[in-house]
């Protein structure tokens, strides 16, 4: 292990691998912070300039991009209300309320800190225990992912704060807008109006553009927002003095990290749902569980944190079983492959130097986007200092781009006016947003998992319900399931005047 | 008189030819760019992407992708039918699934005769896999086991109306057994459901299995394609498994296409350009460190692979409703 590590380390301390992580870390920071860009994007298109790169650099620097823009989405996010990246969702229900409250700096500096340690104990998870771990990612069949999906729904409960039966309508309108689209099974079209782009179901970043970026830009229109005096803008205080503030947070860092790893490890769940699911048990777990949602630290934390562990996680069934979890490590197994590695033991026996130089690549990139992240936030932040009139045509030009570039489909840019519609009244009516996004991202899983349940037990209903209280996963599940709706009601009971308005 | 019209001919024929030459000479001016049906990072894609790389050495110009992903497909097919045929918009399509879209789908805005072949590049075919610990060490014993037992075994695929799909009712028609199929979100998903045993078998892309299958993760009992694939020598095809000639047009084929109406001349220089990509050793060699199955077509054998598939898949396309 040892002798592996130092191997590793060889191979990175290249100038040409040093020099692709930073790179791939800068590029990471941007695409992140921009809507529409999205990680997956940024790896694809890069992977054609490593194949001229030695292994060791060309690695390196996809998952500079990789770990960056899966953090850097928190930028936009609290600064401007709107998440570079679905992950960033549950980042911007506590980033924004404190950047408004004039602590953008902190917000900043707290979901940097937590990304970078989050993303880095993933790491070390990956390099310690990748074998046993990996063995998770095999066990979870259907029955397993439906539940899972069911648990994170009963999420949209900790993301209404104050505003129950809104938030419940607003997660179902997420569930019923999550059937557009092809059906699993039989891959019938459901109400697509006949359009293609609506074929794939409702574009996930495409709606997240139109559902953030339209009723800010509407309400700076309307003057209904105001700036806010930043009292830590301008460094009176340096961000890196927050550190220590994440520090202090250990329970919640490590309960965080732990979930966005076991999520990473679950392929094909995602960095959106790693946020969600920490979001909610930090709330759970706090003292001062009315502060979320209005700006409280560990609600950023929790996030970011879970969403950078993810990363780590994601890669432990790629390196040790060549299963891809996500978009991203599916692009970066081709990586693999074009420099001749092939996942599986031998990566960490005959390509020791490769493999391990990657590894240590990543724990170098977690903290590498730190320094880059603030610099870029810093500069970033100043964007609320820009007068309305000016900021509000840019944000809207940049929603068009960002809706149109993913596809290059003008069609995505109608779909994000209508989103962004709905996001508006949203606002209006005080509804909250969040469980909308849980609703849209969970209830794909959560039906195509349902029906591919029955269809593995040729639709025998019986047979489903009885697997569902015998595989060991499932029944730990449905306890989470229980516990989660148990103390839903009892705190309505408790306090109903805090979970309904 | 004879001797006349000889020359007339001749000369009119070397009129014709230099015309041609100039022509071809011109083209292209400019990069060209190639209309990828699917999203960035995908195996499509990344194949389109591999074949830009070393393109710019034998068309003079840079091949430029642009993806125009959605609908399976549908998205990208329609802008290459609907696009200009002034030579510089080209498609990377995909077989059969263009095809499946056509014809499972209705209001689709291009019929097969607005493409006209260039080349295939790739040809990778559907594989029937089963986990490493499975009781079916042969095609012969699991096609025994499910002909025992109609509908009971699980065997998971990309779907649904994949050309995964495709491929195994065309064998379930053909070998008369039948078994319960699962669509997952694609190969890879199904690969993995295998690896864990929450499925008896599946059907993914053989390019997608080959290192499971090369790591001893997963056994491959049959290939459904006319030759053993290269990547895994040592699995039978269909037709050596069982015995019985199966029709297998579920294979994913990735070739170029034009918009119809294109000038002959252009078409000849991109149908020259993208033959000499496939035999650039450089070229060949990317593609075999990545794995990936080169069986190029020219222009006319393309052509005939497509009126055959057509005819094949039409004849199965009801089996997927």
């Amino acid at each position: 292990m040892i002798e592996n590590l130092l191997l590793g380390l060889n191979a990175l301390m290249t100038p040409m691998a040093l020099f692709a992580v930073t790179i791939g870390v800068i590029g990471g920071v941007v695409i992140g912070s921009l809507p529409g860009l999205t990680s997956t994007m940024g790896v694809a298109l890069l992977v054609p300039l490593t194949f001229s790169m030695p292994p060791e650099a060309g690695l390196a620097m996809l998952g500079g991009i990789y770990l960056a823009s899966t953090y850097s989405g928190s930028i936009s996010a609290i600064i401007l209300n709107i998440p570079g990246t679905p992950a960033a969702v549950a980042t911007l229900l506590d980033g924004h309320p404190m950047s408004q409250r004039g602590e953008t700096t902190r917000a900043l500096a707290l979901a940097t800190f937590a990304s970078s340690i989050g993303g880095m104990l993933s790491v070390i998870a990956l390099l310690l225990l990748a074998p046993p771990l990996a063995e998770l990612s095999l066990r979870f069949g259907s029955p397993e992912y439906f539940l899972l999906a069911v648990f994170g729904i009963t999420v949209i409960a900790s993301l209404s704060a104050g505003t129950m039966s809104k938030g419940l309508m607003a997660g179902a309108m997420g569930l019923l807008l999550s059937t557009i689209g092809s059906n699993p099974l039989t891959g019938e079209l459901r109400f697509t109006f006949g359009l293609p782009s609506l074929y794939d179901g409702i574009p996930m970043v495409v709606s997240l553009i139109g559902l953030y970026s339209i009723p800010e830009v509407i309400s700076m229109i309307s003057k209904k927002t105001f700036v806010v005096p930043q009292a830590d803008i301008g460094g009176r205080r340096s961000a890196f003095s927050y550190l220590g503030e994440v520090l202090a947070r250990k329970g919640n860092v490590l309960r965080s990290s732990l979930i966005g790893i076991i999520v990473g490890i679950i392929p094909g769940v995602g960095c959106s749902v790693g946020g969600f699911l920490s979001y909610d048990a930090a709330k759970r777990a706090s003292k001062t569980k009315e502060e979320f949602g209005k700006g409280s630290p560990d609600g950023v934390i929790a996030s970011e944190t879970a969403n950078n562990a993810v990363t780590g996680g994601t890669l432990i069934p790629l390196l040790t079983l060549g299963i891809p979890g996500n978009p991203v490590t599916a692009v970066l197994l081709g990586g693999l492959m074009i420099h001749g590695l092939r996942p599986g033991a031998d990566l960490f026996t005959t390509n020791a130097d490769i493999t391990y130089g990657f590894i240590l690549s990543l724990l170098l990139a977690n903290i590498l986007f730190v320094p880059v992240g603030l610099i870029f936030a810093r500069y970033c932040a100043k964007v609320i200092m820009v007068p309305r009139e000016i900021l509000a045509p840019c944000i809207l030009a940049f929603a068009v781009i960002g809706a149109y570039s993913i596809r290059s489909s003008v069609d995505d840019i109608l779909i994000m006016l209508a989103v962004g519609v709905v996001g508006f009244g949203f606002n209006y009516f005080a509804v909250p947003r969040a469980p909308l996004v849980l609703g849209l991202v969970l209830g794909t899983l959560a039906e195509g998992e349902l029906a591919r349940s029955l269809a593995l037990v040729s639709g025998d209903v019986p047979a489903f319900l009885l697997q569902l209280l015998t595989r060991p996963i499932c029944i730990i599940l449905l306890i989470l399931c229980a516990i989660a709706l148990f103390q839903g009601v009892v705190q309505h009971r408790r306090n109903p005047h805090m979970l309904d308005s | 008189m004879f001797a006349a019209i000889k020359s007339i001919v001749l000369g009119a024929a070397m009129a014709v030819a230099s015309t041609t030459f100039a022509f071809a000479e011109d083209y292209p001016k400019k990069p060209v760019s190639m209309i990828v049906a699917y999203s960035p990072g995908g195996g499509t894609d990344t194949a389109a992407r591999i074949i830009a790389n070393y393109m710019d050495k034998h068309l003079g110009q840079r091949l430029i992708i642009r993806n125009k992903p959605g609908a399976g497909g549908q998205v990208g097919f329609s802008a290459l039918a609907l696009a200009k045929n002034d030579g510089y918009t080209i498609g990377f399509i995909n077989i059969p699934s263009i095809f499946l879209v056509k014809m499972l789908r209705d209001d689709v805005p291009f019929e097969m005769s607005d493409f006209e072949p260039i080349g295939n590049i790739q040809l990778d075919p559907v594989v029937l896999t089963v986990p490493a610990d499975s009781p079916y060490q042969t095609f012969a014993e699991f096609a025994e086991a499910a002909k025992a037992n109609p509908d009971g075994l699980t065997v998971g695929g990309d779907g649904p109306q994949s050309n995964n799909q495709l491929q195994l009712v065309v064998a379930e028609d053909t070998l008369g057994l039948y078994v319960n199929f699962v669509p997952f979100n694609g190969s890879g998903p199904a690969i993995t459901a295998t690896l864990g045993n929450q499925v008896d078998a599946s059907v993914p892309s053989a390019s997608s299995a080959s290192s499971q299958v090369k790591e001893g993760r997963l056994r491959a009992l049959a290939v459904f394609a006319d030759a053993r694939y290269p990547y895994l020598p040592d699995v039978p095809t269909i037709a050596e498994a069982s015995g019985v000639k199966v029709q297998n047009i579920g294979a994913s084929m990735r070739g170029v296409a034009v918009p119809k109406g294109m000038a002959p001349e252009q078409k000849a220089v991109l149908e020259e350009a993208f033959g000499n990509v496939v035999n650039d050793p450089d070229f060949v060699a990317h593609i075999e460190r990545l794995g990936l199955p080169l069986t190029y077509m020219n222009a006319a054998e393309f052509g005939n692979y497509l009126s055959s598939a057509e005819a094949g898949i039409s004849k199965y396309v009801d089996l997927l409703k």
